[in-house]
């Protein structure tokens, strides 16, 4: 099958301007360069939702630039749903942006008056805009401000106004920069409903999401990608980064009390007052057993009011990535 | 409607939709323009009707007709980088430039307010200048105007656009216009004629549109003079437009392009 969006061996170095004076003053030095793209492949499925993780400078949008057409690479392709970055015609119809950036509207006229605008620019056929228009405002609860200001909405607002644009010319992919990095917790928790129910739900879009909200690559997305430094360090499902790095299970044990000499057979992560009894996180490593920890517990008389899997975090998982990376190691896991 | 035609509409009606919600600008503009016209009519007064060049068309009128069409060339060459510009920093342009829309097209769309703006101050110049000041214009040469102003606009378009890539690539400088405004106002005839310059300078005045674009204007509003009367003027602003929009239009898509790979296209 067709992949969504697909990119092999992308490279990219901007070259830093330098300023007249330097011009002047150093001619001969070499002008600076920023390497944002180090040799990117990256595989997004139809109908995917796909995270795209990285730390500041990590050529995240770079990349969303790139698949955007708004910036060439230097080396490799980059194809959205089989067509060349290059090919901008073949391409801008089948994608729609979706940025943080609230000012990317025009402030003096009304939402309605801006989709206008914006449909006119995306193709959309004059006989269906008016509908098309209403259609989209009503999907992101935007019609009875419709008519008011783009600059009395507010940042939720503005950002549902970013998706309804973006949705349009009904394009099959979405590219998200940080959409939700200026919103409030609840705005953004109704804009990941809205992406994972009606956007994935019932549009079935291609997202492509750049972000370094851990908590939203978590909530919204199938698999993730960790970019750092202009080269994708690791990429699986959330639960298989979840476990970069980690060899030990971590169970989460209830117990009427914690006798010390378990603590010469089995790690203890942390150790705390329960409900009359000790709550006890134990890591169990590669040989080491649930069933047998449970059976050396009971064998010692002790209660077990309850025992848990304590899943991997991604945070800690995309912290041990970045460490390894500033150790340079190469490796892609431990 | 033609696409093309329809997305200059949206840009035109977008642009006054912004520009209607600032009326008391709007208003205090067409003021200034009468107020400065006011202050040229006395200053004419200071000037030798007979001065070589004139050719016997009254100061105040040589000279309102030189302001409202530097105006228009000023505007065809300012607007385009003027206007990308201003997206870049309203955050607009990349919404802009990720639509389907030609990158060219958008450039040259965001200008299509200024034109129309211009024109309608070149419009408001002559009814002031009729009504208030008892300026005679001849009516009877008007396709000559109209061919006149249409080559005029599409020879600086061509700078115009050329210049809003400047704008993309550098972000600052805009160094094309600096050096075509200094030379339009100098050397363009727009406030004294040709003859007032050292003969070893006049030839500068052949190589710019705007010459021959006043030539004809004054020569059909001021003079009466015939299309035919005017057609060799006509043909040196033809030829100045061929070669002109063509270059523009080609080496805006070099530096887009340019723009596009440096990764400078919606920076500021």
């Amino acid at each position: 099958m067709q992949l969504a969006i697909e990119g092999t061996g992308l490279r990219k170095t901007f070259v830093k301007k330098r300023s007249i004076r330097e011009l002047v003053t150093r001619p001969f030095r070499a002008p600076q360069r920023v390497r944002a793209l180090r040799g990117v492949d990256l595989a997004v499925e139809r109908g995917e939702i796909f995270g795209l993780l990285g730390p500041n400078g990590a050529g995240k949008t770079t990349l969303l630039k790139i698949l955007s057409c708004l910036v060439l690479p230097d080396e490799g392709t980059a194809r959205v749903e089989g067509r060349d970055v290059r090919e901008e015609r073949l391409v801008k119809p089948r994608i729609g942006l979706v940025n943080s950036d609230e000012r990317s509207f025009y402030w003096r006229l009304s939402g309605r008056e801006n989709l206008r605008f914006f449909a006119v620019l995306y193709d959309v056929p004059r006989e269906r805009r008016e509908a098309r228009i209403e259609a989209m405002l009503r999907r992101v609860d935007l019609v009875g401000a419709a008519d008011r200001p783009f600059s009395d909405y507010s940042s939720g607002m503005k950002q549902r106004m970013a998706i309804a644009r973006a949705l349009l010319h009904d394009p099959p992919i979405l590219l998200m920069d940080e959409p939700t990095r200026s919103l409030d917790p609840a705005s953004s928790l109704a804009l990941r409903r809205f992406v994972l129910e009606e956007l994935r739900g019932r549009d079935g879009k291609t997202i492509l999401l750049a972000t370094h909200n851990l908590k939203e690559a978590e909530t919204l997305c199938d698999r993730i990608a960790i970019l750092v430094r202009g080269v994708v360090r690791e990429v699986g499902t959330v639960d298989a980064v979840r476990r970069w790095g980690v060899r030990d299970r971590v169970f989460t044990v209830e117990v009427s009390q914690w006798p010390n000499v378990l603590g010469r057979t089995y790690r203890v992560l942390a150790e705390d007052a329960a409900e009359g009894g000790r709550r006890v996180r134990v890591a169990l490593s590669e040989g080491q057993r649930l069933d047998r920890l449970l059976r050396d517990v009971l064998e010692l008389g002790v209660e077990i009011r309850g025992c848990d899997r304590v899943e991997p975090d991604l945070e800690e998982a995309f912290a041990r990535i970045l460490e390894a990376e500033s150790g340079d190691s190469g490796e892609t896991a431990p | 409607m033609i696409p093309v035609l329809e997305k200059l509409w949206a840009f035109l009606k977008r642009d006054f939709l912004s520009e209607v919600s600032y009326r008391l600008a709007f208003l205090l503009q067409v003021f200034g323009i009468v107020l400065s016209m006011a202050a040229f009519y006395f200053m004419t007064g200071m000037i030798d009707p007979a001065t070589p060049g004139l050719d016997g068309i009254p100061p105040f009128q040589w000279l309102l007709v030189g302001l409202a069409f530097q105006y228009y060339f000023s505007t065809a060459l300012y607007s385009f980088s003027a206007k990308i510009r201003n997206e870049q920093m309203l955050g607009t342009l990349e919404a802009m430039l990720v639509s389907p829309t030609p990158t060219s097209l958008v450039i040259f769309s965001s200008a299509a307010w200024d034109f129309a703006y211009a024109g309608f101050r070149v419009v408001v110049y002559f009814t002031v200048a009729q009504i208030v000041f008892g300026v005679h214009l001849h009516y009877n040469s008007l396709g000559a105007v109209a061919l006149g102003v249409l080559l005029t606009m599409l020879s600086s378009v061509g700078l115009g656009i050329l210049s809003a890539s400047f704008i993309l690539y550098f972000k600052r400088g805009d160094p094309i216009n600096f050096a075509l405004s200094g030379l339009t106002t100098f050397f363009g005839t727009v406030f004294f004629p040709v003859e007032q310059l050292p003969h070893a300078l006049r030839a500068v005045s052949d190589y710019l549109p705007i010459t021959w674009s006043l030539r004809v204007v004054r020569g059909a509003l001021l003079q009466g003079r015939t299309f035919a009367e005017l057609r060799g003027d006509l043909a040196a602003l033809a030829l100045l437009t061929l070669v002109l929009l063509p270059s523009g239009v080609a080496l805006s898509r070099v530096a887009i392009r340019r723009a596009k790979r440096e990764g400078s296209l919606v920076q500021y």
